[in-house]
C-alpha cells in the first residue's frame, strides 16, 4: 500500500504527463461527475469527489478563509470527531456569513443544530487516531500558510459538501477520507503541493493504520489534486448546485456539538473576519468588542440576550409613553398638520399686507398700522368673563354647541362644530359610565381627548381663516370680536374637560394616590399646552382678519 | 422597533391638485381607506390624508395636502405648495377642461415648489371610458414633454390608485438616494416649525418626543 502511494504521489507532483492524460479524460465528463465515482470508488467516495470539485470551483473568490479553516483544527487538537463536527459547523457558519450580512444573528441557530447532529456524528464515526490527525493538519496547516489565500465561497463549498458527506458517510473509512480531503481542499493552493502534502499524511496515517483503505484515500487525494489542478474548466453553475445540495440534503439532520467548539469557531471567525474583511471592524464595534480582545460567543450570545430584553422593554415603555403622548396625539388628530397649514397661510397673508404697506404713500401707511393695532386691540382675550349659567333643560355638550355659535354668529360664516360637540358628548358618556376603570384608562382618555379637542379647534381656526380668505364682504371688527369670544368658549372647554377627568381620577377609591396626582398633573399640564395651541390658532388668524381692513 | 404608528423613517408631504370635480378627494380617499366616496362634498381650503407606506425596506409615512379645485380658493391653496415632495396633478379624462388647465396648475407647481417635486399626472375617472374625452395617448404625449409621470386610474374602482401614490414615493426616495433631494434645502424652503410634520425631510420622529419619555 505505501508503494502504491508514492506512485500516485509520484504522478501527481511530477509525472503530470501520464496523470494529465487520465485527469483530461475524466474532465471531458466532468458534468457527469458520477459516472467517475463510480469508476474509481464506492458510492459514498462521490460525495466526497464532489466535494473536492466544489472546492475547486469556488476557489476564484478569495477572502482569506483559509486561515481559518487550517488555524482551526491547529487549535482544537483534541478528537477526530470533535473536529469532525467543528467543520460541519465551520461550514454552516461560513454559509451563514455568505448568504447574509447580519450572519451573527444565526449563532443562536448553530447552537440548537449542533446538539441535534452529535448523536448521528457519534454514531458514524469511529474512534480514530487524534496524532494522526493532527501531523496532517499540521502539515497542511503550515502549507497553506505559506500560500496566499483562497476564496472563501470555495471554503464554504467544500465544507458545505463535506459535512453533507459527513452526514452520510458510513463507514469510518469514508469520514476519514471526507477529512482528507477537507484538508486537502482547505489548505491546497497548489495543486501539485497539495497532491504532495496530503499523500504524504495519508502515508503517515496508512502506516499507523495499515487496516485502513488507503486507496479510497488516496483516490481522494488524487481527484482533489487533479481538479485544483483544472479548475478553471468548471462551470460557476456547480457552486450553486453545491449549495443546493447542502441545503437539500443536510435538511434537518445537521450540526452539533458543545458551546466550547461554537465558541471557538465564533471566535475564530471573527478574527479572520477581521482579518480577511475589513468591513467586519464595523460589524465587530456594532457588537461593541474591541478588535484586540477576543469575543467568546457564549458571552455575546449572552450579551445580545441581555441587549435585546433591555431594547424589548424600552420598546415597551416608549410604546406606553407614546400612547399617551400629547404631540403625537395632536399629530394624529391632524392637528399639527392644520396648525402648519394655518401657519403658512398667516405668513403668505402677513407678506401681502406688508406688500400693501410698503406700496402705499405714507399717510395711507399710518392709516394701515393704526387699522391693523384696532384689530390686534380687538382680539384681547377678555381678563375675566362671569360664566353664564347653563339653563337646567339643556345638556352640556348642547349647551357647548349652542355658546359656540353665539359666538361666532358674527362671523358670517358657517362653521362645523359637530365634531367637537360629539367629542364633548362621547367624553361625558365615558365618564358617566359605571365600568370601574383604574386610573392608567382615565388618564390616557384625559390626555388623548385634550389632543383631540385641540386639534380640532385648530382645525375650526384653520378653516375660518381659509373661509375668511375667499369672503367677498368682509367685517373685521365682527370678526375679530367673534373670534375672541370663540377662542374664550374653546379655552374654557378645554378646562372643563381638564376638571371633569381629575375630578374621576380622584373619585377612584383605590389605586396608587402618588400615581394619580402624579397623572392629575400631567392633565393640567397638558391642558394648559392645549390652551397655548388654541393662543397660538388664534394669534395665527390675526392677519387673515387684518387683511380684511386694509 | 418594528411596529407601531411612529415607527417611519421619513415623512413625504404630497398635494394634490386640479381642476373642481375631478375626484381629487375620492382618491385621497380611495387611497387612505380603500373607499369610494360616492358624494364627496367641496373640499374648503385643504383637506388631509396619511397613510404610512414602504419604499425599499423604509416605512415613509405620507402627509397628503387635498387642496380645493373651486377657483376661489386658488389663492389659499396656492400658500400649500411649498415643501411638497410630491404632487399629484389630476384631470378628468372625460372632461376636456379640466385638461386644458392643466398648463396652469403645472405653472403654479414649477413655481411654487422644488426642482426636485416629483409632479405625478392622473387622468381619473378611466372607469369611464365611454364618455371619454381625452385620449390616453396625449395625455401619455403632454406628460413626456413636460416630464411627469402618468397614469389613468379610477378612485371608483381603485385601478392605479395606489400605483400613483407608491410611483411617487419611489421618485422621490430614489431622489434622496442619488442625493438630487437636498433634505437641508428642502427644509430651509419650508416651515421653521421644526416638530412640524408634513415635510419631505428625513425627520425621525424621535426628534419630536423629547418630554414624557
Amino acid at each position: 500500500m505505501p508503494s502504491s502511494d508514492s506512485e500516485d504521489f509520484e504522478s501527481a507532483d511530477e509525472g503530470q504527463e501520464e496523470n494529465d492524460k487520465k485527469v483530461r479524460k475524466k474532465r471531458t465528463s466532468s458534468s457527469n461527475y458520477g459516472d467517475n465515482a463510480l469508476e474509481t470508488i464506492s458510492e459514498p467516495k462521490e460525495t466526497i469527489k464532489s466535494s473536492a470539485r466544489h472546492q475547486t470551483d469556488s476557489k476564484p473568490k478569495s477572502d482569506g478563509w483559509d486561515d481559518f479553516d487550517i488555524d482551526c483544527p491547529i487549535e482544537n487538537e483534541k478528537v477526530v470527531e470533535n473536529k469532525e463536527m467543528k467543520k460541519c459547523n465551520v461550514s454552516k457558519s461560513k454559509e451563514d456569513i455568505k448568504s447574509q450580512d447580519t450572519g451573527w444573528d444565526d449563532f443562536d441557530d448553530w447552537g440548537n443544530e449542533e446538539t441535534l447532529i452529535k448523536t448521528t456524528e457519534q454514531k458514524q464515526q469511529e474512534v480514530k487516531s487524534d496524532k494522526d490527525i493532527k501531523e496532517l493538519t499540521d502539515k497542511l496547516a503550515a502549507s497553506t500558510v505559506q500560500s496566499s489565500s483562497w476564496g472563501w465561497g470555495w471554503g464554504v463549498d467544500s465544507l458545505l459538501s463535506s459535512a453533507t458527506a459527513g452526514i452520510t458517510s458510513i463507514t469510518s473509512q469514508v469520514s476519514q477520507g471526507i477529512s482528507n480531503v477537507l484538508e486537502t481542499g482547505i489548505g491546497a493552493p497548489d495543486p501539485e503541493e497539495l497532491a504532495r502534502k496530503n499523500l504524504k499524511a495519508t502515508a503517515e496515517v496508512t502506516e499507523k493504520h495499515p487496516d485502513r483503505n488507503v486507496n479510497d484515500d488516496k483516490e481522494v487525494v488524487k481527484e482533489a489534486a487533479q481538479t485544483s489542478s483544472d479548475d478553471v474548466s468548471f462551470p460557476f453553475g456547480s457552486l450553486l448546485s453545491g449549495v443546493t445540495k447542502f441545503v437539500e440534503t443536510t435538511g434537518t439532520k445537521v450540526i452539533a456539538g458543545g458551546l466550547d467548539t461554537l465558541e471557538t469557531i465564533g471566535k475564530k471567525t471573527m478574527e479572520v473576519l477581521q482579518d480577511g474583511d475589513p468591513g467586519l471592524a464595523k460589524k465587530r464595534a456594532m457588537l461593541g468588542l474591541d478588535p484586540g480582545e477576543k469575543p467568546v460567543l457564549s458571552q455575546i450570545l449572552r450579551e445580545a440576550k441581555a441587549k435585546a430584553d433591555e431594547e424589548d422593554k424600552i420598546r415597551e415603555e416608549k410604546r406606553e409613553a407614546k400612547e399617551v403622548h400629547y404631540e403625537n396625539l395632536f399629530d394624529d388628530f391632524e392637528g399639527l398638520v392644520h396648525l402648519e397649514a394655518l401657519e403658512m397661510l398667516s405668513k403668505q397673508v402677513s407678506m401681502r399686507i406688508e406688500e400693501r404697506l410698503r406700496a402705499a404713500d405714507p399717510e395711507k401707511k399710518q392709516d394701515i398700522k393704526e387699522t391693523m393695532q384696532q384689530v390686534i386691540e380687538l382680539c384681547e382675550i377678555p381678563e375675566d368673563e362671569d360664566d353664564e349659567e347653563t339653563s337646567e333643560d339643556q345638556s352640556k355638550p348642547d349647551a357647548f354647541h349652542e355658546k359656540l355659535q353665539i359666538a361666532t354668529q358674527d362671523l358670517g360664516l358657517k362653521l362645523q362644530f359637530q365634531s367637537l360637540v360629539k367629542q364633548y358628548t362621547d367624553i361625558l358618556d365615558f365618564l358617566s359610565s359605571n365600568d370601574s376603570m383604574n386610573e392608567k384608562v382615565i388618564y390616557k382618555r384625559a390626555v388623548s381627548s385634550l389632543a383631540q379637542a385641540t386639534a380640532l379647534s385648530v382645525e375650526i381656526y384653520h378653516k375660518t381663516a381659509e373661509m375668511l380668505l375667499v369672503k367677498t364682504r368682509r367685517s373685521t371688527a365682527d370678526e375679530a370680536d367673534a373670534l375672541t369670544q370663540m377662542t374664550v368658549v374653546l379655552t374654557k372647554h378645554i378646562s372643563e374637560l381638564a376638571t371633569l377627568f381629575t375630578v374621576k381620577l380622584n373619585s377612584i377609591a383605590s389605586g396608587n394616590k402618588d400615581q394619580i396626582n402624579n397623572y392629575i398633573t400631567n392633565i393640567f399640564l397638558e391642558s394648559g399646552n392645549s390652551s397655548t395651541y388654541i393662543q397660538n390658532a388664534f394669534q395665527l388668524t390675526l392677519p387673515i382678519l387684518q387683511i380684511g381692513a386694509v | 422597533m418594528t411596529s407601531g404608528p411612529y415607527n417611519y423613517s421619513y415623512i413625504f408631504k404630497y398635494i394634490i391638485i386640479g381642476d373642481m370635480g375631478v375626484g381629487k378627494s375620492c382618491l385621497l380617499h380611495q387611497f387612505t381607506d380603500k373607499k369610494f366616496m360616492a358624494d364627496c362634498p367641496h373640499t374648503i381650503g385643504v383637506e388631509f390624508g396619511t397613510r404610512i407606506i414602504e419604499v425599499a425596506g423604509q416605512k415613509i409615512k405620507l402627509q397628503i395636502w387635498d387642496t380645493a379645485g373651486q377657483e376661489r380658493f386658488r389663492a389659499v391653496t396656492r400658500s400649500y405648495y411649498r415643501g411638497a415632495a410630491g404632487a399629484l396633478m389630476v384631470y378628468d379624462i372625460t372632461r376636456r377642461s379640466t385638461y386644458n388647465h392643466l398648463s396652469s396648475w403645472l405653472t403654479d407647481t414649477r413655481n411654487l415648489t422644488n426642482p426636485s417635486t416629483v409632479i405625478f399626472l392622473i387622468g381619473n375617472k378611466s372607469d369611464l371610458d365611454g364618455q371619454r374625452d381625452v385620449t390616453y395617448e396625449e395625455a401619455k404625449q403632454f406628460a413626456d414633454e413636460n416630464g411627469l409621470m402618468f397614469v389613468e386610474a379610477s378612485a371608483k374602482t381603485g385601478q392605479n390608485v395606489e400605483e400613483a401614490f407608491l410611483e411617487t414615493a419611489k421618485k422621490i426616495y430614489q431622489s434622496i438616494q442619488d442625493g438630487r433631494l437636498d433634505l437641508n434645502a428642502a427644509e430651509s424652503g419650508v416651515q421653521h416649525k421644526p416638530a412640524s410634520p408634513g415635510r419631505p425631510l428625513a425627520a425621525p420622529p424621535a426628534s419630536r418626543d423629547n418630554c414624557t419619555c
